[in-house]
């Protein structure tokens, strides 16, 4: 690149008035950002390679305003009245890598005021007008990298344009009205790693709509009007991240993913999903969380052969019968496996929540290694004394509102959580030594509440399960898992594997135990004449 | 300041209070929490500061951090200069160029070998 | 209502010494930190975690309820975020927010306490926290009435 002038000897290079100008070696940065500028100032020294002008009222940029700024490797310009750029405004910025033009007025793609940058890496044209890209907008741009056109008006995708960037890596059509993607829309951006087009309108993707994009790594097609599983994306052989979650997508087929063996994450969530192939999710040993809401029609456990990575799979309110006993085999990294389905003899990984189903028995060997189990609302008269007796590692027992008129206590030593409200038969207070580990207890009555610490003081009045403040009748079942497993009440079905790790290890525990209903004046410890009907 | 509304609110503002800062952004600039000492206020930028990205929704646009090596970034995930001591290859910041691309000491990239 | 003393101690100013309430939504513990403010903004499971080292207090402004109509959060999964990020204990000023106070009374066991403080106290301590660049808190359980001993139980 050209050498620079000799400026006079012991001349400062000039700062325009009100900017901030910091020397950086013979260099200069310059900031007149947020001054209320109406144009370019004029005095700029050609030894600036940062010119930041963003957040002015310039509407207008002068033909020749940068053309001495041979040094110029970033032009800040946005946040400004910008409708329209005369074709010369950039001549001579040859050493330019980085403009910055989003949150302007433009309405068209400036493309002869940008022929002529050959080294431009980065270019922002997001939060404009933008709805015309004409074929040649991007001629010059051979280096180009980078692309923002999110928060724009385009209504199709730019698949002339756009195929003039060969060394094109990182891109958004995000926010825009984009309706459908043609076949060969990216053909020739083989170096694309990016694609983001989430919050558009696509309905429409062509069969062979991401061909070309062979080395794409993640795609967010989020928040748009899919109708089909996006089968497009068979061709995207690197493809790590992937995500169509908010769509109208009602079935994802078999070996769905069968062109995808990178896959690590897949969201999904928030489509009215009835059907999954049984070989949809085979093959992805590096996926570690699948999450498969409200498929209804799933009949049976989808096959996860080959998907050997998993550690959060949650598989609520379908129609699966039975569980294959080889699931535990087939996915050794299994931490938290919630299923919201009828399943009559079952055995399970690590933690589930069964809620809301017809269970009405639990047979002796039922359950392995789990650490949270949630039985509540079933029909549960009766709990084989040995069901327990493997679960070392179970912290957290929820089960409420069954009929249960004993609780056989083999196995629950590690008992961090117990509830049991809802039991109106379970009328025996238990001994204080029988949860060691004890934290929270929600129990039928008050003064099965005061073999746990004194009946004052203290002792809080405490609805300790994750629930937020929502009535079991009107709380919706698949809402009460997650809070099981938390995340927070207001997230989305997606979890983060860390979040539940966090909350599975509590390892902030507070020796106290809160008990509910606690123990007061009208629901003593002590029963009066001897009887403790009275006491009810 | 009593809290209102764009009263005394820094330029990209659209609510803002005293001790909180902004609240809201005009539309279209991009929410940042900023901390000085203990307190953490609300800013509001046409671009996210160094080290961190910009994603736009309808609703709110948020910057984020990039990762730990990476000076500069489109997403997390694709980084666009790396911090000194990187190399960048494809949005990734690594140590040493992998086999078939030679490191370029000057521009910090991954480079193909010229024969 | 569990009263809670407040002892702030900036680095370089006279301590003080304020009182708030503990919220029953989290266990009625002492606890002691750094102070650092959070904006209610920063507490949402799509905001940035800072990762600051654990074992600070953090205080939040809440702002009118009508200026964040639709919050990311309930204040009390706020709470329980920002003990997941490390806070020892949450301060809410709700001078400006009443209704915090029943959003924070129903018992979820939070293990971090949540003490809510107002008016001129709050002032104080959002006093210190703009004056000063750093303080250490106190929170300390202030005695509770006893027991009361009934000798005849109505019922």
């Amino acid at each position: 690149c050209a050498s620079a002038p000799n400026p006079k000897p012991g001349a400062a290079p000039s700062c325009p008035a009100q900017c901030h100008c910091e020397q950086d070696g013979i260099v200069l940065s310059v900031d007149c950002s947020e001054l209320g500028l109406p144009e370019v100032p004029s005095a700029l020294s050609p030894l600036t390679a940062y010119l930041d002008l963003s957040m002015n009222n310039i509407s207008q940029l002068q033909p020749s305003a940068f053309r001495r700024l041979q040094f110029l490797e970033e032009l800040r310009l946005s946040g400004n009245q910008i409708s329209s750029i005369p074709g010369e405004a950039f001549s001579g910025l040859y050493s330019l890598k980085i403009l910055m033009l989003q949150n302007n007025q433009l309405s068209r793609i400036p493309a002869e005021a940008l022929r002529d940058l050959p080294n431009l890496q980065s270019l922002r044209l997001d939060a404009n007008l933008i709805s015309v890209v004409p074929e040649e907008s991007f001629e010059g741009l051979q280096s180009l990298r980078h692309l923002w056109l999110d928060d724009n008006a385009l209504t199709e995708i730019p698949v002339r344009a756009l195929n003039r960037l060969p060394a094109l890596q990182a891109m958004t059509l995000a926010l825009n009205q984009i309706w459908h993607i043609p076949d060969y829309a990216f053909q020739n951006l083989s170096s694309l790693v990016v694609l983001h087009l989430h919050n558009n309108r696509i309905q429409h993707l062509g069969a062979n709509g991401f061909d070309g994009l062979h080395n794409l790594e993640t795609l967010d097609l989020n928040y748009n009007e899919l109708l089909e599983f996006p089968g497009a994306i068979r061709t995207l052989g690197r493809l790590q991240e992937l995500g169509f979650h908010n769509n109208n997508i009602k079935a994802i087929p078999e070996n769905a993913f069968v062109g995808n063996p990178l896959l690590q994450t897949i969201h999904f969530y928030d489509n009215p999903i009835q059907f999954v192939g049984q070989s949809a999710f085979q093959y992805l040993p590096k996926l570690h969380t699948l999450s498969l809401n409200g498929a209804t029609d799933i009949r049976e456990f989808p096959d996860l052969k080959g998907t050997t990575s998993l550690e959060v799979l949650t598989l609520t309110r379908a129609g699966i019968c039975l569980l294959p006993r080889a699931v535990c085999q087939q996915l050794p990294n299994l931490r938290v496996c919630t299923l919201h389905s009828a399943v009559p003899q079952t055995s399970f990984c690590f933690s589930s929540g069964l809620q809301h189903n017809r269970i009405h028995e639990i047979k002796a060997d039922t359950f392995v290694q789990l650490t949270a189990l949630d039985l509540s609302w079933n029909d549960i008269h009766f709990i084989h004394p040995d069901a327990f007796v493997t679960l070392r590692s179970l912290t957290k027992l929820d089960l409420s509102d069954n009929h249960l008129a004993a609780l056989p206590l083999g196995g629950l030593g590690s008992l961090t959580h117990l509830k049991l409200q809802g039991n109106p038969a379970l009328s025996e207070p238990f001994a204080e030594d029988s949860f060691p580990k004890l934290r929270v207890l929600e129990v039928p009555y008050a003064y099965q509440c005061c073999a746990y610490g004194s009946c004052g003081g203290y002792f809080r009045a405490s609805n300790q399960w994750e629930a937020e403040g929502v009535s079991p009748e009107d709380e919706d079942p698949h809402r009460r898992a997650l809070e099981l497993f938390p995340g927070h009440a207001d997230n989305h079905y997606d979890l983060e594997a860390d979040e539940i790790q966090l909350d599975l290890e509590d390892s902030k525990l507070h020796p106290s135990i809160q008990c509910t209903p606690s123990p007061g004046p009208f629901k003593p410890c002590d029963h009066l004449f001897e009887s403790w009907i009275i006491r009810l | 300041m009593h809290p209102n509304v764009s009263q005394g609110c820094q330029g990209g503002c659209a609510t803002c209070s005293d001790y909180n800062g902004c609240l809201s952004c005009k539309p279209r600039l991009f929410f940042v929490l900023e901390r000085i000492g203990m307190k953490q206020i609300g800013v509001c930028l046409s671009s996210c500061p160094s080290g961190y990205y910009g994603t736009r929704y309808p609703d709110i646009n948020k910057c984020a951090k990039c990762k730990a090596d990476c000076d500069t970034c489109f997403t997390r995930n694709f980084c666009t200069k790396c911090k000194s001591g990187f190399y960048l290859n494809s949005g990734k910041c690594l140590e040493k160029c992998p086999d078939g691309l030679e490191a370029n000491n000057h521009t910090m990239e991954c480079t193909s070998i010229v024969h | 209502v569990q009263k809670a003393i407040i002892r702030v101690i900036p680095l370089k100013v006279e301590p003080i010494v304020l009182e708030g309430e503990f919220a029953s939504v989290a266990e009625v513990t002492p606890a002691e930190g750094k102070l650092l403010q959070s904006h209610p903004l920063s507490l949402c499971n799509t905001s940035e975690d800072e990762h600051t080292e654990s074992g600070f207090i953090t205080i939040v402004k809440l702002e009118q309820p009508d200026r964040d109509p639709n919050p990311c959060l309930s204040l009390a999964n706020k709470a329980k975020l920002a003990g997941e990020r490390g806070a020892r204990a949450i301060l809410f000023d709700i001078t400006d927010d009443e209704s915090a106070a029943d959003q924070l009374r129903k018992p979820r066991g939070l293990s971090q306490p949540v003490v809510l403080i107002r008016g001129h106290d709050a002032e104080l301590l959002m006093g210190v926290v703009n004056k000063n660049r750093e303080a250490h808190v106190k929170i300390e359980v202030k005695e509770p009435p006893a027991w009361p001993d009934y000798d005849v139980w109505i019922l």
